[in-house]
């Protein structure tokens, strides 16, 4: 391929899907009891975009209207958004530093650390006279980076990070922590429901002070991820071919594990332990668009996050006026998906 | 003239064990030097090491006068690529994807490859012959089209030293040839500086102008092929028996196993073979290789079984090319005869000129050695003297010479009726 066309290549594909991102942001904002046309949304967002905002007619909707879409809906859109892209990204790059298509956000533990932390928070109201609604996700912002962070640790030997060792380190630590959260949980009592409502991850609830939070590390996060993607291809030939191409491969995979965890940590703290968008969108993405990161991380960002806003308007309204936690969505949609995945192997790429 | 490439006292651990253990060497640039010796002598860490992904604990790697270890890696890999043993690409880039991450080092962190990296990547396509390959995907090539992808791949990085680590060990030899070949070319015409670890000492042979045979971490000898491949370095260092031979076509030091029971040759006893043409070489082989001392007659100089004997250092009676028997080699072979423990009559063909050969034969019989008819093919064939051949020859059997069907029988012939001496 020509070197123009690629590039052209690359900016229709993330073009087009920020474009559905865009449109599914809006149609996404008009679901709910009150009935608001995607029109008055358009409208809406519109006037609040500088420059532009000043041509465009405030239409003749209620002022209560703006209100819902502004104080309630589009929070929880936009939260749906960081989360979904935060794991996906996050996702793409352990897959690539990893050099296994099987990994994901949760390999280093980071789902089982963020649980036990949010447990103790919701079972003892750990923290909740001081930080507030803020108790919780930082509580299991903290799990989630400590057990990271001893994962790598315990797999760091001569100061080099062994692919399988990293990964059997996850499997191990997340077992054990996760024994610890089941036992809390029996004993725990009369706040079981809230946990598991919580581990099974949702939105619900949630509203600008957890966008506030979230933003800054999947912005940087993901700033960081980005800085250094076309290293995350070369990684692909492994270590040391890696390396051979002038690539600081160790200081590549502190600075990578380090974004892919905080992105992945702070889109669990709030959102609880989503699970396969950080598989399956890599995944999906990767069939579509190739392996190649540049385009790769950005589409896959994009991706999760209509993903995640899709899967996050079905379980609004899937059994209205009950909502089932996005997990469940996600993992209805994500476990027959892997397994059509698993049943293609002879498909390069496994 | 300084060295391109140096190794200084270079020594390597992996945890406790040592590996390479103060080695040292030079290579000049636009050499093509294979490095050689047993497994675990330290071949492929020593490339490690070079490859800057192993740090050496004492001593130091220089290229051009300044050490390697303190380039910037982007700087070291535009000067050194390295292609590895095998490269498992799990994930679906396409080949041409593959070659262009040659062009990384010589990237900018936000530049996109431009039209001079992609003519960059042609070129390394067109020198590996994988321009038809270009769209495939990695994942989907067979072992040789992938290692000329890597290879396509470290051209793109237009180094000026390649390392290899037994870069075509699990190719067949016609994709062996290729590469190897391709290398060549790359060295002769753009000086490309090549150091390659082969497992193969053939291989190495034909094509590095300098070997290194490195033996417990250390270099054992440094040199021209026909300096290093000698058959008592090889005893040395691997322990093993061979013969070198130059290479009939390419004049390179060629080496030639001889098999198992080659090692000990003591106390099995004499056995003169009477063969000719090309009928007796497996015998001489088989009979040398199982550690018998060999004699063989009479043997036409040039013919092939002559090669053989004499490729095999075997006493022989010799004649002139295309010549009959005379009574001067007749009587020699008779002689060599005398000192046999035993005697192999191989399946030749009889005319005019080798008559003497069943003669002599007969002669053993007389003497009481036993005698041995590999009859592979029934005499009338082979029976060029109108009957007196055959006549002979059945004489033979009456005299009560020992009848195989098939030549492989012999060692188990010989050992029932010669009892190892000791």
């Amino acid at each position: 391929m020509k070197p123009q066309s690629r590039v052209w290549r690359w900016r229709m594909i993330t073009g087009t899907l920020f474009l559905v991102l865009g449109l599914l942001v809006i149609i996404c904002s008009t679901i709910g009891p009150a009935q608001i046309s995607p029109v008055d949304v358009l409208a809406m967002l519109l006037r609040k975009v500088p420059w532009v905002g000043s041509i465009v007619p405030r239409g003749d909707w209620p002022q209560s209207h703006e209100t819902i879409i502004f104080q309630m809906r589009l929070a929880r859109v936009i939260l749906a958004v960081l989360v979904g892209a935060g794991l996906a990204s996050s996702g793409v790059v352990l897959q690539g530093l990893l050099q296994n298509s099987l990994a994901d956000p949760y390999i280093l533990g980071i789902s089982s650390g963020a649980a036990l932390g949010a447990t103790v928070a919701m079972l003892f109201g750990l923290g909740a006279h001081v930080l507030g609604v803020f108790a919780l996700p930082l509580i299991a912002f903290a799990g989630a980076v400590v057990t990271a962070f001893s994962v790598y640790n315990l797999a760091r030997v001569g100061g080099r990070v062994q692919v399988s060792t990293l990964i059997l380190a996850g499997i191990a630590v997340g077992s054990f922590l996760s024994a610890v959260t089941s036992y809390l949980m029996i004993t725990g009592g009369q706040n079981i429901h809230q946990v598991v409502f919580w581990l099974m991850g949702g939105l619900a609830g949630r509203g600008w002070d957890h966008v506030a939070v979230l933003a800054p590390y999947i912005v940087i996060g993901l700033a960081i991820m980005l800085l250094n993607v076309r290293n995350l291809n070369a990684m692909l030939l492994g270590d040391e071919p890696a390396q051979h191409l002038g690539i600081d491969v160790e200081r590549l995979k502190q600075v990578m594990l380090m974004a892919a965890t905080l992105t992945a940590a702070a889109a669990v703290a709030v959102s609880g332990v989503i699970g396969f968008v950080g598989l399956i969108i890599p995944h999906a993405v990767r069939l579509v668009v190739g392996p190649d990161h540049r385009v790769l991380l950005p589409s896959a960002a994009l991706a999760g996050a209509i993903f995640l806003v899709a899967a996050d308007a079905l379980a609004r309204v899937a059994a209205a006026p009950e909502e089932i936690p996005v997990g469940v969505i996600t993992a209805l949609c994500g476990g027959p998906f892997f397994i059509y995945l698993l049943r293609k192997k002879k498909e390069p790429g496994f | 003239m300084p060295f391109y490439l140096n190794v200084l006292g270079v020594e390597c651990t992996y945890g406790a064990v040592k590996v390479i253990d103060g080695m040292t060497l030079a290579i000049s640039q636009g050499s093509f030097a294979g490095i050689i010796g047993p497994n675990g002598s330290g071949k492929s860490t020593l490339l490690r090491c070079i490859s800057r992904a192993l740090k050496p604990v004492r001593g130091t790697v220089l290229l051009e006068g300044e050490s390697l270890y303190s380039l910037g890696s982007r700087e070291a890999a535009r000067k050194m690529a390295v292609v590895p043993q095998e490269t498992a690409v799990n994930f679906p880039f396409t080949v041409e994807e593959i070659i262009m991450m040659g062009r990384s080092p010589h990237l900018g962190r936000f530049q996109v490859e431009g039209e001079k990296d992609f003519e960059i990547a042609g070129r390394s396509m067109d020198l590996t012959n994988t321009r038809h390959l270009a769209g495939r995907l990695i994942t989907a090539l067979s072992g040789g089209e992938r290692q000329r992808v890597i290879i396509a791949k470290a051209l793109a990085q237009e180094p000026e030293l390649i390392l290899l680590d037994e870069p075509t060990s699990h190719l067949d030899i016609n994709q062996q040839v290729e590469i190897l070949s391709l290398l060549q070319r790359m060295n002769k015409e753009s000086g490309l500086t090549i150091l390659a670890v082969f497992h193969d000492l053939n291989l190495a042979a034909q094509y590095c102008d300098r070997m290194v045979l490195m033996q417990r971490g250390q270099a054992y000898q440094v040199g021209k092929p026909e300096e290093v491949l000698t058959a008592d370095n090889i005893k040395e260092v691997y322990g093993t028996r061979v013969l070198i031979k130059k290479h009939p076509v390419t004049g390179r030091p060629t080496v030639f196993l001889l098999t198992q029971g080659g090692q000990e040759t003591a106390g099995k006893g004499r056995i003169h073979v009477i063969c000719g043409g090309g009928a007796g070489a497996a015998v001489l082989g088989l009979l040398a290789g199982l550690g018998y001392e060999v004699s063989a007659g009479v043997l036409n100089a040039g013919d092939i079984d002559w090669e053989t004997a004499s490729f095999l250092e075997l006493r022989m009676t010799e004649e002139d090319p295309f010549s009959d028997i005379s009574d001067r080699s007749h009587k020699e072979n008779l002689e060599m005869l005398r000192g046999a423990d035993a005697c192999v009559l191989v399946s030749i063909p009889f005319g005019r000129g080798n008559l003497k050969n069943l003669e002599a034969a007969s002669q053993a019989c007389e003497w009481g050695k036993p005698v041995l008819l590999v009859e592979e093919q029934e005499i009338e064939e082979r029976d060029f003297t109108g009957g007196e051949a055959a006549q002979r020859y059945n004489q033979l059997k009456r005299q009560g010479a020992f009848v195989l069907r098939d030549r492989a029988e012999v060692p188990d012939v010989l050992a029932g009726l010669l009892p190892v001496r000791t």
